[in-house]
């Protein structure tokens, strides 16, 4: 192993434990970590979008002859006009561009990519010829989605049966609360599972 | 001061301390804890399986370096599966932090130990802003959106590239994501271009992608550290994913009896806050 690679491992180590050292308190180590962190995201990011939009979406294609580039160069340009109160109403006309041309993507891709396709997985027959496993799995979909929208419907006083299927869409609004929590923990420790595996193997194995 | 008291003012520095020695227990001394299959392991292994030798197969980085316990098992068990088959695999990222970078180092270090060359068998696109923009401006030409590669390369001058131009080309997505960047594979590449998708994220987005393996949409799916060792058995690769299970298993097993016993703490409590009353 290289120097090099001794110091690397050395510095991931510190920054890893740094960061830990919060768990016990708050104090100066842990401050440094995080700043450092802040900065070198921060001045990354910098960096990323000066190289791969400024320069090389539209500076280099522009005086290449793309000159037309131009106009989407100026909104953006017109959107530092938000730092002044006097002018920031200019700022509107490139928000405008933006929010009608995402809109007009997302209203597509969003509907025929995602909303129908749900909606059509949804639509099961109560009755599956897989068993009756199955059957009680489309069940289950079919039973949860309906009671679930009962829940979040506002129009009409959640009484009789339209409240007992409320209730029900709340039991499975928690159930899928209960999976998304379990999930995030198996994840969190995963992470932390990660850190302790380079301490362990990379950090106290460069000892060796 | 009863133990049910003493438990309920336990400072929480003790839990952390009780995962952490949870956690590094098993590196020390393993455990022999099983790991199953899903079924929504298996199907992605199946489908990567059935592709064709020599599949020109997308394998997307869409995790930041946070996530790299998660994400990076996933990522180099695809390309042990993918590389075994002869696959021509295109990678890319989303993801400006760390990404391409993540993209380049891990599928240069598995194409070592395959034999693989850069350009002829696996090409970096790395990173373009706009990831709407750039999904979608790849269903016509990949080499508009990416005119070079990550190291700055023009797409023209790759072998690879030369039978790759857009979607049509490409037999299979693997998105490797910790984030909603599926979504906009799921919405853009797959309902659009019909390209089929599998798909390996995080535990966190895993709840969310199930809905996407139902309708269809992806083949199948990886969550997080898990799903991870699934596939390593799977492709019959057990590393480092399978050695975290240990842990990770240990640590559930602690916090069910930590919940268990808070459960049991607070009931114990009520009630004797009800015998105080009466």
């Amino acid at each position: 192993m290289s120097g090099m690679e001794i110091f690397q491992i050395w510095l991931v180590a510190f920054l890893t434990l740094a960061l830990f050292s919060f768990m016990y308190r708050d104090n100066p180590i842990y401050k440094v970590a995080e700043h450092i962190f802040a900065g070198l995201t921060a001045g990354y990011q910098v960096g990323l979008i000066w190289h791969t939009i400024i320069l090389q979406r539209l500076w280099d294609p522009m005086i290449g002859g793309r000159w037309w580039l131009f106009v989407p160069g100026l909104l953006g340009i017109l959107m530092f006009s938000r730092f002044s109160s006097k002018l920031s109403w200019v700022s509107r006309t490139s928000l405008a561009f933006v929010m009608g041309s995402i809109a007009g993507i997302f209203i597509i891709s969003e509907l025929h990519g995602r909303v129908l396709p749900q909606m059509q997985a949804t639509m099961l027959p109560l009755w599956n010829s897989g068993g009756l496993g199955q059957t009680l799995l489309s069940v289950i979909v079919v039973v949860g989605v309906l009671s679930t929208l009962v829940y979040f419907y506002f129009s009409h006083e959640h009484k009789g049966a339209l409240g007992v299927t409320a209730r029900v869409g709340i039991w499975f609004i928690m159930v899928a609360f209960g999976a998304h929590f379990g999930y995030t923990v198996m994840g969190r420790v995963s992470l932390l599972i990660g850190r302790v595996q380079f301490l362990i193997e990379d950090w106290l194995g460069s000892f060796l | 001061m009863d133990f049910w008291q003493r438990m309920d003012k336990l400072d929480r520095r003790w839990i952390y301390l009780a995962v952490g020695i949870a956690v590094v227990i098993p590196f020390l001394a393993p455990l022999p804890l099983p790991i199953s299959i899903t079924p929504e392991a298996r199907s992605l292994y199946e489908a990567v399986e059935a592709l064709p030798d020599g599949s020109n197969v997308m394998l997307v980085y869409d995790y930041y370096p946070s996530t790299i316990a998660e994400c990076e098992p996933i990522a180099v068990a695809a390309l042990h599966h993918l590389f075994r088959k002869n696959c021509k695999i295109i990678t890319l990222s989303n993801i400006p932090l760390g990404g391409p970078s993540m993209a380049e180092s891990v599928t240069r270090m598995m194409a070592a130990q395959y034999g693989k060359d850069y350009g002829v068998d696996y090409v970096n696109l790395g990173y373009k802003y706009g990831y709407v923009a750039v999904l979608s401006g790849m269903g016509t030409s990949i080499e508009s959106i990416f005119p070079t590669d990550n190291n700055g390369t023009p797409l023209s001058e790759l072998p690879l590239m030369d039978s790759v131009k857009n979607y049509r080309d490409i037999a299979f997505v693997f998105e490797v994501a910790d984030n909603a960047t599926a979504d906009y594979w799921v919405s853009i590449v797959n309902a659009q271009y019909g390209v089929p998708m599998g798909c390996g994220g995080t535990a966190v987005m895993a709840p969310k992608f199930y809905a996407y393996v139902a309708s269809g949409q992806f083949v199948g799916l990886l969550g997080g550290m898990r799903g991870a060792a699934e596939y390593e058995i799977l492709i019959d690769k057990p590393a480092v994913a399978v050695k975290g299970m240990r842990a990770q298993s240990l640590v559930h097993l602690l916090i069910i009896a930590l919940v268990l016993l808070g459960n049991v703490g607070h009931f114990m409590s009520r009630g004797r806050k009800r015998q105080a009353q009466a």
